[in-house]
């Protein structure tokens, strides 16, 4: 009997997953909505009964016809959750999963919307006294209108805070509240006060309206990095002292409690404030108090009356509301972006309208450990990087969402053209490498005497055959490919690289313990402090030192002159010294290739979808606005841009 | 046994599916020895390329030419303008372009290219357009440049001393090249996948990686459930209570459970090909040891037994000579279930990124995976996961069709 049962599910199954894909040939909503289960239907395949797909597939068209039928998915909370379509602006692949604070002390918060300290922070909510623009590095004025450094050793620094800056309870905002905020980030130690209380020794009150800030300074009196002072202006969250009294009051300034606290009864300053949020939706409203209407600031409120995220199961789903309209930012990596307005003649578009698509920063980056045997010789490392086909990463991984190395040759810099503009890049030209170059690296290898002796087709070293496991989180499906891609290319030099996709916190754990061989990962993108801080996290043996290291140089590779090049910089103003400096970097880098980028990247994707709102900056539409999705940095200038489509 | 097997190839369903598996079979031998090349290697440098011949640009300005009378002029315009785009060109033109509405006459393309060409600006004031819409104008704008200007296209080399532009060709727009004459020309039947890899010379080769692992699998799961139940079913007492124990322990466990664990605890640095086969295998053998024992049961108190053992026959031959033909049609039956079932289960496997890894073999698992990994059913890239579903289907089918008839013919109940 069961021989028959299995027989029928087996056919069920395959049935089941037919009729879903053929659905998924035809133009349209429906079949999307079909084909995005077909994952579903796969993995449950062998206890699997209709029912689950269909209530998956309603779901799905409900959330792709409008915003009141997604409204009604969440049933009884429809009131707070229905916002109307042409005063809300609809964000996707920004939140994941249901928040769990607002705290911007917590280590474990999962609200990005609201609390995102970073180079280009967040300010729909709480804000910063300056916010980065990583189009041209400058910093904006927010709750402060100026600084500047009390001498010319760079051992103060003074801010002016904007006078008609207040809280969405109506008092100002006042020195106090920058010196409190400070001191409780020290305090409680939350990762912003323990990585810039190693530059930063106080901020204090001078008055209502001026805030000081005293650098930490070494033995010889110079401070310790006058880069990361600047750095705090744009990423530290100003917070209300009163607000964080009450805080502290009802956790007794226990240091967990603090950072555990909700803090869902939020003062801030922000344009927005929290309205609803469930696990299916977040919902932000606008403060029609907001001080930035005054003059000094914007002059007045952003578009968009509410700001909401619906909370998408995976990126095939957010892209589905996308394409139907349903979300008008879109932080997602899209393959064959361009197919939605070139085949599909959706009203969607990108900030640049031809391959990379978007502004890249960052450079997702192959760290190789060097501690391991095999990857200690840097004629094996080397050879790694110039096997692999950097071409076929940017094409097929990165589906062209990136400039190629010929275009951009590779560095410690971003490509954005004042990064390029920091170092000499024929001096470094020799040391370069296109990459797919298999007899170049074979030879390479052949040279050092490292050859296959047993005829096994893989190279040993000291007798032990170079084999190596890559590893990057499952589910990051391009850097998945792109290891995939190097492992092949590895294949044709006689390195053996096995991929392995563990989940994300696993991969954090072999990361940050040095418990891996080759793993992938982002330096830091745009900021004040780059290409500075991104040197250090390519080569600084401060990080290699770190046991639980979160920071950088994940490689672990040491190297003294680069060491004394990296701690001279921040105190460099001159801008020939710096280039010279960043060049020798660059000779050191490329010359020992303690890791290697495989692609650039933008820090956000950036899709807007037209069909509600347009005015959204695009390149060289004059603006200077960055496409940081309209809420990071002085990208949230954008908000303010908007209008309706008419 | 003869008669069996003339038996069998009476029973249309059987036939159906067994020629439906051996061309799949012969197709995973046959096409390896015409199609050379690798199976894993990327040759496209982009996602998703479509179905189609690909002939190399260079070889076709350089090779002969011939000119053809026909009019090339309407063919492209066709293929520039849609009527879409008359329209969109339409409104642009009274919106911004100051063109009155009666002067255009969307029949005319030609005239109303000339007035596109006339009057619009990438630079213009549009007061309300959005950017995507924009976008789309200045690309629309791009296509149709020069589409009315009859003038050669002319292909110009770099002098390497003087970086000077050397004319070396003109290209008239009535000359064609015979694609046969084209040197360099690449023929994607299923196109190209994710990773620029030929979808059918990868669907081959996955097959066959699948059928590997099914065949695998099926075998070690048909020859455990046979060997324990044989055991079982003929020694009883306590020996049967024990298997029965473990059986009983393993059928409670979901086996596909017990598999993803099997399967990640393994690590994808040893998930070779055979270790899958062989992982699948060792999970699913419990339905073919309740089965064989049953039989066994009923089968061993029979009159020839009981003479065998009389005979003072050993315990082994008995079970060989006296038992196992009697259950020989039912073993063939279930072990095809299995290699079904064993295919299915790599794919379910691979799409859980549990299967062997991507840079050493193609599976069918895998290919769907990455598929959808690079939303090719949301981007209508249909040839990228497909012609895999259908695989995967016609595997299961005609196994399941080859075990149906069998059945019939095995079965008295079920016979005609």
């Amino acid at each position: 009997m069961k021989s028959r049962s299995r027989r029928l599910v087996a056919l069920f199954a395959t049935m089941a997953m037919t009729a879903s894909l053929l659905a998924g040939c035809g133009g349209g909503d429906t079949p999307a909505a079909t084909t995005d289960n077909a994952a579903t239907t796969d993995d449950a395949a062998a206890t699997d009964d209709a029912a689950t797909t269909d209530d998956a597939a309603a779901t799905d068209d409900a959330a792709a016809t409008d915003d009141t039928a997604a409204a009604d998915n969440t049933g009884a909370a429809a009131d707070t959750n229905s916002t109307p379509r042409n005063e809300t602006l609809y964000f996707a692949g920004q939140q994941w999963g249901t928040i769990n604070d607002w705290n911007p002390f917590s280590t474990n918060s999962n609200n990005p919307m609201c609390v995102q300290q970073k180079d280009s922070s967040r300010t729909l909510i709480y804000e910063t006294m300056f916010m980065f623009n990583m189009l041209d590095g400058q910093l904006y004025p927010l709750l402060a209108t100026e600084w500047s450094w009390n001498d010319d050793a760079m051992t103060g620094m003074t801010v002016k805070l904007n006078p008609d800056a207040h809280w969405s309870d109506g008092t100002p905002l006042t020195a106090n509240d920058v010196a409190y905020t400070w001191d409780c980030n020290v305090k409680y130690e939350s990762s912003l006060g323990l990585d810039f209380s190693n530059y930063i020794a106080a901020i204090t009150a001078v008055d209502d309206a001026t805030v000081n800030i005293e650098c930490k300074l070494d033995d010889a009196g110079n401070p310790a990095n006058p880069l990361k002072v600047q750095q705090l202006l744009q990423q530290m969250y100003v917070m209300q002292k009163a607000y964080l009294e009450t805080v502290e009051g009802r956790n007794n300034s226990d240091k967990e409690a603090m950072k555990l606290d909700k803090m869902d009864d939020l003062v801030a300053s922000g344009p927005y404030l929290p309205f609803f949020d469930d696990d299916q939706k977040i919902v932000f409203i606008r403060d029609e108090n907001y001080w930035g209407q005054a003059a000094s600031m914007w002059g007045k409120l952003p578009a968009p009356k509410y700001i909401a995220h619906v909370i998408y199961a995976d990126n095939n789903a957010g892209q589905i509301a996308m394409e139907a309209g349903d979300v008008d930012v879109a932080q997602q990596f899209t393959t064959d972006v361009q197919k939605l307005w070139e085949e599909k003649n959706l009203p969607i578009t990108t900030y640049i309208d031809e391959p990379p698509y978007g502004e890249c920063a960052t450079m997702p980056t192959c760290f190789m450990n060097v501690e391991k045997p095999g990857l200690d010789q840097v004629e094996v490392r080397k050879a790694i990087a110039m096997a692999t086909d950097f071409d076929q990463i940017i094409a097929s991984a990165m589906s062209n969402q990136s400039p190629t190395f010929t275009q951009v040759p590779r560095s410690t810099m971003n490509p954005t053209a004042g990064e390029q503009a920091m170092y000499d890049h024929d001096a470094v030209k020799d040391l370069q490498f296109a990459g797919n170059d298999i007899d170049g690296a074979n030879a390479l290898l052949d040279e050092a005497g490292i050859v296959d002796t047993d005829g096994d087709g893989i190279r040993e070293y000291n007798g032990t055959p170079l084999s190596f496991k890559a590893e990057c989180p499952d589910g990051w499906t391009d850097w998945m490919a792109s290891l995939e891609i190097v492992a092949s290319s590895a294949k044709k030099i006689g390195i053996d690289i096995q991929t392995f996709f563990p989940d994300t916190n696993t991969f954090y754990d072999d990361i940050t313990t040095g418990n891996f061989e080759i793993c992938m990962n982002s330096p830091s993108g745009s900021s004040i402090t780059n290409p500075w801080g991104r040197c250090m996290q390519f080569m600084s043996s401060q990080y290699a030192d770190l046991a639980v290291n979160w920071s950088g140089n994940w490689s672990k590779y040491r190297n003294d002159e680069a060491d004394e090049i990296m701690a001279k910089i921040p105190l460099e103003t001159d801008e020939a010294k710096l280039k010279e400096y960043y060049t020798r970097l660059n000779e050191i880098y490329l010359t020992d290739v303690p890791s290697f980028a495989l692609m650039y990247r933008p820090e956000l994707f950036y899709i807007v979808n037209e069909s509600v709102w347009t005015g959204y900056p695009m390149k060289d539409d004059g603006s200077n606005i960055p496409p940081t999705d309209c809420t990071d940095g002085y990208g949230i200038a954008a908000l303010y841009n908007l209008t309706l489509v008419e | 046994m003869k008669n069996t097997l003339r038996q069998v190839f009476h029973s249309p369903k059987f036939v159906i599916g067994f020629v439906i598996f051996a061309a799949l079979l012969l197709t995973t031998i046959i096409y390896p020895i015409i199609v050379t090349a690798d199976p894993l290697e990327m040759v496209g440098n982009g996602n998703f390329f479509k179905p189609g011949t690909y002939v190399s640009v260079k070889d076709s300005v350089e090779g002969t030419r011939y000119t053809l009378n026909v009019d090339v002029k309407a063919g492209s315009l066709d293929s520039k303008i849609s009527a879409e785009d008359k329209e969109s060109m339409k409104e642009w033109l009274t919106k911004f372009g100051g063109v009155a509405e009666a002067d255009i006459n969307l029949e005319d393309t030609e005239g109303l290219i000339a007035l596109w060409e006339a009057n619009y600006s990438e630079d213009a004031d549009q007061p309300g357009l959005t950017a995507s819409r924009k976008k789309y104008f200045v690309r629309l704008n791009k296509n149709i440049d020069g589409v009315l200007l009859d003038s050669d296209v002319i292909i110009a080399q770099k002098d390497p001393e003087t970086g000077e532009l050397v004319e070396s060709a003109t290209i008239g727009s009535k000359e064609f090249v015979n694609t046969k004459d084209v040197a360099n020309k690449k023929t994607f039947i299923l196109g190209t996948d994710n990773f620029g890899r030929d979808v059918l010379t990868e669907l081959v080769d996955a097959t066959k990686t699948s059928l590997r692992v099914g065949l695998i699998a099926g075998i070690i799961a048909t020859l455990i459930g046979l060997f324990l139940g044989l055991i079982s079913g003929y020694m009883g007492g306590v020996v049967d209570d024990l298997i029965m124990f473990i059986t009983n322990m393993f059928t409670v466990i979901p086996s596909f459970v017990l598999l993803i664990l099997i399967s990640y605890s393994v690590g994808q640095n040893a998930r070779g090909v055979n270790l899958v086969g062989i992982i699948i295998g060792l999970t699913s053998w419990t339905w073919t040891t309740r089965s064989v024992r049953s039989q066994v049961i009923s089968l061993r108190n029979r009159d020839h037994v009981n003479l065998s053992k009389l005979s003072g026959h050993s315990m082994m031959r008995i079970v060989l000579t006296d038992i196992l033909p009697y259950l020989a049609s039912y073993v063939v039956m279930a072990f095809i279930l299995q290699i079904s079932s064993g295919i299915l289960s790599e794919a379910q496997l691979s799409m859980l990124g549990l299967g062997p890894s991507t840079s050493n073999a193609a599976t069918l698992g895998l290919m769907m995976n990455w598929a959808t990994a690079y939303a090719a059913p949301l981007n209508g890239s249909w040839w990228a996961y497909f012609p895999v579903v259908v695989t995967i289907a016609l595997i299961a089918f005609s196994l399941n069709l080859m075990n149906t008839g069998l059945d019939q013919v095995f079965n008295p109940q079920l016979r005609d």
